[in-house]
């Protein structure tokens, strides 16, 4: 699993999609932290985080999955992949991580804006990481349905189309029948974002992920009996 | 090492493989041959797990592939057809990283690596990304991936296609250097590659094995025409007329005739009998000079149609 976590990781900064993904995000953080900081003078960074998470992750969660297994099928790289001693679930798993930890990473960086704020107010610190740990779950959520979409097809475009078609139909999901109302993730921020830890929220997330993670190990199984 | 039991692949109706079973010894190297379509791929993707068959049973070193695929996928090294390598890194970067996909202990991936370097002569590419190499070095890139993790068993989809005829050498000579370590299945439509790397040849069509043998014994098993070429200086037409006179010959054709004003005649003669001596000491009688006496030995390249001819008629 090492070995793959390490190398999607150098690819995503030998390709520019780790600097592109990291840029938009930085430039989503500046933008929120410019409306609900800056102009209204709060203190709070949770609806920073919130709004980075409800329009950031829509852009970034197809950039960072969209190629995961879709290129390695179009270039037969999977074959490479798949018939090495590594479990399905251990490359799944590999390349989640990577596509996590460029996430991690900008979250590292936005803890200037919690720097910046503390510099001028008094921001609360442990609300800011309640707010950057619901970030993170919902990101291994959205990161999980993009990776499913890339496994389901050999073409990046279409995964990358899928993975923003539905996040943006799980915005709505909610108010089309109570039923969709759990694929709307963004709401399972809302407690993070004011500074609750939601143990709902976190099952609810981690199940989510779940799902997806274990749907694209069932099409990869699967591919192997109709290939 | 390798052995199959009625392996079959079938994709909704259509049967890729119809119940193929062989054995594969340990150090050989065998040949699988066949036209397009044969299943010579579909039959490698199983061994190596990338696929899964319909029914039957394939085992590498006793290891049942699909009850332990990890163990089983450890033991070879597989390289694809059409040699998918990963863009973005250097040559160097992407044999260490199937060294590490393969599980190479930590302490022999930085000697490893330098050691199939130096075997695929690819010590002044290995700082250059994969994607600008030529054809014939992404071969050998794909083939240096495949040994890093110094497999037992060895499965190469057409090593040698696309490679220039010096590339095609010196790849002939490193897999029969491997043989000597490893055993080696590899997969081909040239014949004559086939029957110089081989100990072995398996032949397929349409999703069976048709012949299993050494290359040797095919030519003999198919040949069933005994026929000599000589090239005569024969200003008065008489070789035509020799039919009757020496026993044994069945038909005489005149193959061509060259600018130096010689024939070439083709000479059908019964099977057991070699008729060489006979037709010197003949032709010598009736003044006819001999350039040139050959007898024909049938090539692979017409056992392998005629075995697959006899395969479709069935």
């Amino acid at each position: 699993m090492k070995a793959i976590l390490k190398k999607e990781l150098k690819s995503y900064f030998l390709s520019p999609i780790g600097y592109v993904v990291i840029g938009i995000f930085l430039l989503c953080f500046s933008v929120f932290f410019y409306l609900t900081v800056f102009a209204q003078g709060s203190v709070d960074l949770g609806a920073l985080y919130y709004y980075t998470a409800l329009y950031g992750l829509i852009i970034i969660a197809p950039i960072l999955t969209m190629r995961m297994f879709a290129e390695e099928r179009k270039t037969g790289t999977e074959q490479l992949l798949l018939t090495s001693p590594i479990s399905i679930f251990k490359i799944v798993m590999g390349k989640l991580f990577a596509a996590l930890i460029v996430v991690l990473i900008t979250l590292l960086i936005s803890l200037m804006f919690f720097a910046i704020t503390k510099f001028f107010g008094n921001t609360n610190i442990i609300s800011t990481l309640v707010a950057i740990l619901g970030f993170i779950l919902i990101s291994i959520a959205t990161l999980s349905v993009g990776m499913f979409a890339s496994s389901i097809t050999e073409n990046q475009i279409i995964a990358g189309i899928i993975t923003i078609s539905f996040l943006i139909i799980s915005l709505f999901a909610g108010s089309i029948n109570t039923i969709f109302s759990s694929f709307t993730l963004i709401d399972f921020y809302v407690p993070f974002s004011y500074g609750i830890i939601s143990l709902e929220s976190i099952i609810s997330l981690i199940l989510f992920a779940l799902l997806f993670i274990t749907l694209t190990i069932i099409v990869l199984k699967r591919r192997k009996l109709v290939r | 090492m390798i052995k199959l039991a009625n392996v079959t692949k079938k994709y909704g109706k259509f049967e890729a493989l119809k119940g193929i079973s062989f054995e594969v010894k340990d150090g050989e190297i065998v040949g699988l041959l066949g036209p397009n379509g044969a299943g010579k791929t579909t039959t490698m993707n199983i061994i190596t797990g990338f696929i899964e068959q319909t029914t039957g049973n394939v085992t590498v070193d006793g290891i049942d592939v699909l009850k332990k695929p990890n163990k089983a996928k450890k033991l070879i090294g597989y390289m694809p057809e059409g040699v998918p390598l990963y863009n973005e890194l250097t040559v160097k970067e992407f044999i260490k990283y199937m060294a590490e996909l393969k599980g190479v202990p930590k302490k022999e991936i930085k000697e490893n690596v330098q050691k199939v370097l130096e075997d695929a002569s690819l010590l002044d590419v290995q700082n250059k990304l994969t994607r600008n190499l030529s054809r014939g070095y992404k071969q050998r890139v794909s083939l240096a991936g495949t040994l890093v993790s110094n497999p037992k068993v060895i499965i190469l989809d057409e090593p040698t296609v696309g490679l220039d005829p010096k590339q095609v050498t010196e790849i002939r000579e490193l897999i029969r250097k491997l043989g000597k370590e490893h055993t080696v299945i590899l997969s081909s439509h040239i014949l004559s590659e086939v029957s110089q790397i081989c100990n072995r040849v398996i032949i397929m069509n349409k999703g069976e094995v048709i012949a299993i043998d050494s290359p040797e014994n095919l030519e003999k098993k198919v040949s069933n025409k005994n026929i000599v070429y000589v090239t005569v200086e024969d200003t008065g037409n008489k070789v035509i007329g020799m039919k009757e006179k020496i026993e044994g010959i069945k038909d005489i054709k005149l193959e061509k005739t060259n600018e130096d004003g010689t024939k070439k005649y083709a000479i059908e003669v019964e099977e057991t009998k070699d008729i060489r001596k006979t037709l010197f000491a003949s032709f010598a009688k009736e003044n006819l000079t001999i350039f040139e006496m050959k007898k024909a030995d049938i090539s692979l390249e017409e056992a392998f149609m005629k075995l697959i001819e006899k395969g479709e008629n069935k």
